[in-house]
């Protein structure tokens, strides 16, 4: 029974942790409708800022995520003028817009596969800080706690943010219908650019907790990262930041329930819990309608 | 309700989750038979054509052709059967010539006897036929679509808002084109939000509102019928607003 | 309509003049053999994105089913390798007709539906409890049957059959059904066109080029692992190849491959992340400025490319 419980316990934390790192891809899907394949490949940056950080400089991990935040924040912004205006305006802006991000993501773990190398780098998971748990009379590692938390704390903001802020208000507006918002005299192009820069800079807070919850890190692990967060947003229902939650949590608690089981066959989770939904119900456990397929 | 009728109508109910379009709505048609089909927006006229030509599933209720049950059959075979449509908005295929528009919808016809034999040549669009469909303007979309609909060979024809953005001497050939379908058999329904336009085409009208027929009878004496005049008050901006859905 | 017979005819004689000459000319063989294998691969992409829409990011899956499929009748069943190769084919087939569901996915949620299934298909024949079958992650061994020869013409072979099946599709009125589906399955319904089946059919085609090019692959190269097979990067190089060369026609995935599958072995065996580097940011520059492919640039100048 205690096996039990510490695996749904387990799965909670890695639940909310998932979540976070999934809702930024979410969130860019929301407002612009745009499926950016790379959002795997800022994670994994995201975890190498927090490893060089860490060993060369001796940057404590979270002065690192508070830089990082900031960095991606530009970054994205950028992104977004340099090329989503022009891909919001073509034939297909969906299936352009997977293409182009697939390339990007190519370009990242290409050049991150140049910068590091292939091997992966691990952090020593006390580099969080202590924080141990005891619960149902199982420990819980410091990191897993911490991350649990941090991942409340941005997931809490990113909510203010939406509901509690002029312009959060106003990216609703435009997720809600993007030309309706324009119409209401809302600058859909500068709220796109800012929800873009901040659906990076939540993928770099779950890259710098990446090295402490999931262990070794390399360049090309972005691409399993993408795919988690796609299957677990798809499992709440793309576009409802709610539903990230709700996805991440299902994915957590089946991943550990299989790891605790069935371990052998733990790494199809992510890819089965997609399919299924996918056919079974394409809008997401939190989905309203069906979409046109 | 007659049963030698081309097309039944019965009961038919359609809900789009909480919302009610359709609530129980019943027409019949008969061969070279026009049909007005006219009401507010978001009176169920469209969502009538969409049950009928199999683009949804009623919640309740039938569509019989001939006598025969459509509930279970799909879309591309009624167009085989021999019912077509024309789309509000309408999209042609832009990756094809306007004559292969016109092609892809006859190929899987088989032997079936068309009304027109040259639907791109009918409809006004022979100087374009080689041309890529995406070089039309809306008006020439709008034939095509038409175009497309006649190359299945109809028996009915589901016409929807034909006219909007048509300018007068377009909107008069169309009404002469349509009428000359229905004198070689062709039943058709029309939506339309230009009264005149179907003034042209026929004095047969079903005012609908709310998802009901509220009036069946003669254009004329539907302006003067009290429920149709109420409904109709304030509805000027009708035409305006039209094509947003 | 003749133009394109004698244009179609020149193609699928150059194809296999090329690739019959490339191994006196160059000295590994494998070379050329892996370009067909891609080419091939390429085509059966072309098939399904080129006049459907569909990008399937899993495309792989159908690949390795067909080199295990190979293995399984081979080594189990003890068929003879060239009824093998077919049915190898006939297991993407199967595959595919199971994930047949997926097309009622659109766009995004398509292309990362079938990544999935594909991982699904890799998990299950590389897990250690399918050792008795698949030989899981050990990898199997296929040197009984092993004819280097043989086996590259047969990649040909199946190489000039999908090239062609490509031409007829493009000039048939299923291709035109195809290209109508693509762009509204609504109207195209009200052409009478029978879109679901339409769908299904190009789609099952297209997992039969994956499926007999993985089973060749498998032949040929003898041994191979579950990761080699079902490596994600096959998915990859066929969708970049045919993008960068044009979906929808005959010879884009023709000039994709050469060119891109040339530069690769030009840089990408050593240095893979360099080539990598450089066809990623061929896809950004190709969705920004090029979208059809390097074949637009012709159609763009009215010249008419098969």
């Amino acid at each position: 029974m205690s096996t039990f419980l510490f695996a749904v316990v387990s799965g909670i934390l890695f639940g909310v942790f998932f979540s976070l790192m999934a809702i930024g891809l979410n969130f860019a899907f929301g407002v612009m409708k745009i499926v950016n394949l790379a959002h795997g490949d800022f994670v994994m940056l995201g975890a190498f800022g927090a490893y060089y950080a860490l060993t060369v400089f001796g940057v404590n991990p979270f002065a690192t995520m508070l830089l990082e935040i900031a960095v991606f924040l530009v970054v994205g912004v950028g992104l977004y003028y340099g090329i989503i205006p022009r891909l919001l305006r073509s034939d297909d802006p969906e299936m352009l817009s997977l293409i182009l991000f697939f390339g990007i993501s190519q370009v990242i773990e290409a050049l991150a596969t140049l910068a590091f190398g292939t091997n992966p780098v691990t952090l020593p998971t006390n580099a969080l800080g202590q924080l141990s748990v005891q619960l149902f009379g199982q420990a819980f590692g410091s990191s897993w706690v911490i991350g649990f938390l941090v991942s409340v704390v941005a997931i809490g903001l990113l909510y203010l943010y939406l509901y509690k802020t002029k312009m959060g208000i106003a990216t609703r507006a435009v997720m809600a219908n993007r030309n309706e918002a324009a119409a209401s005299g809302i600058n859909v192009n500068r709220i796109s650019a800012v929800a873009f820069g901040i659906a990076l800079a939540l993928a770099a807070v779950a890259g710098v907790l990446t090295p402490f919850m999931l262990g070794g890190i390399y360049p090309s692990v972005g691409v399993n990262l993408t795919i988690t967060s796609f299957s677990i947003i798809v499992i709440g229902s793309l576009g409802n930041p709610v539903g990230t939650v709700v996805g991440g949590l299902v994915y957590g608690l089946s991943l550990l329930l299989m790891q605790t089981y069935l371990s052998s066959w733990a790494n199809m989770v992510p890819y089965v819990l997609l399919i299924l939904i996918l056919l079974i119900k394409p809008s997401g456990l939190l989905g309203k309608g069906a979409r046109n397929a | 309700m007659s049963h030698d009728a081309l097309l039944n109508v019965s009961q038919v109910v359609k809900r789009f989750g909480g919302f009610t379009a359709l609530n129980g709505v019943s027409l019949s048609l008969n061969r070279g038979e026009i049909l007005g089909l006219v009401g507010p927006n978001g009176s169920g006229k469209t969502t009538c054509i969409n049950v009928i030509s199999g683009l949804y599933a009623p919640d309740g209720g039938d569509v019989s052709f001939h006598g025969r049950s459509l509930v279970h059959v799909p879309m591309f075979r009624r167009a085989l059967l021999g019912i077509n449509r024309t789309f509000q908005i309408p999209k042609p295929f832009k990756a094809l010539t306007v004559r292969e528009n016109v092609e892809v919808a006859g190929a899987y016809v088989g032997q079936r006897k068309r009304v027109v034999d040259d639907p791109v040549d009918f409809v006004g669009l022979a100087a374009f036929a080689d041309a890529s469909a995406s070089s039309l303007t809306s008006g020439q979309q709008k034939m095509l679509d038409l175009a497309r609909a006649l190359s299945t060979g109809p028996e009915l024809l589901l016409v929807d808002e034909l006219a909007a953005g048509l300018n007068p001497q377009e909107l008069d050939a169309v009404a002469k084109k349509l009428t000359f379908l229905a004198s070689q058999g062709v039943a058709m329904i029309v939506v339309e939000h230009l009264l005149g336009f179907v003034n042209q085409l026929t004095q047969h009208v079903i005012v609908m509102n709310e998802g009901r027929e509220i009036f069946e009878g003669a254009l004329s004496a539907a302006a003067k019928d009290p429920q149709v005049t109420a409904v109709y008050l304030g509805q000027s901006e009708v035409s305006v607003r039209d094509g947003r859905q | 309509m003749r133009k394109n017979k004698l244009s179609n005819a020149i193609i699928l004689v150059g194809l296999a003049i090329l690739f019959i000459l490339a191994p006196l000319l160059y000295p590994n063989q494998s070379v050329p053999f892996q370009m067909m294998a891609y080419m091939a691969l390429a085509q059966g992409i072309n098939l399904l994105y080129g006049f459907t829409g569909y990008l399937p990011f899993g495309y792989v899956g159908f690949f390795g089913s067909g080199a295990y499929g190979v293995s399984v009748l081979v080594l189990l069943l003890h068929w003879s390798v060239i009824p093998a190769v077919i049915g190898g084919g006939l297991v993407a087939v199967a595959v595919a007709l199971l994930l047949s569901p997926l097309l009622r996915l659109s766009g995004a949620y398509f292309s990362i539906g079938s990544l999935a299934a594909s991982e699904i298909v890799y998990y299950i024949v590389s897990n250690p409890n399918m050792q008795n079958i698949t030989q899981g992650p050990y990898g199997v061994n296929l040197a009984g049957v092993y004819a280097p020869n043989t086996s590259y013409y047969a990649m040909l072979v199946i190489l000039l059959i999908f090239t062609a099946v490509v031409m007829y599709v493009k000039n048939s009125t299923f291709g035109m059904s195809l290209l109508a589906i693509k762009e509204d399955p609504v109207s195209a319904a009200m052409c009478g066109v029978n879109v679901v089946r339409n769908r299904v059919v190009i789609w099952l085609a297209s997992a039969f080029a994956a499926g007999l090019a993985g089973a060749v692959y498998g032949w040929y190269v003898s041994v191979f692992y579950p990761s080699s097979v079902f490596d994600l990067t096959i998915s990859i190089f066929a969708i970049v190849f045919t993008l960068f060369g044009g979906g929808g026609t005959v010879l884009g995935p023709i000039v994709g491959t050469i060119v891109l599958y040339g530069l690769y072995n030009t840089i990408g065996v050593s240095s893979p992340q360099y080539f990598q580097l450089i066809y990623g940011l061929l896809i950004v520059v190709l969705v920004m400025f090029l979208p059809q492919g390097l074949t637009s640039l012709l159609k763009r100048r009215g010249i008419n490319v098969p």
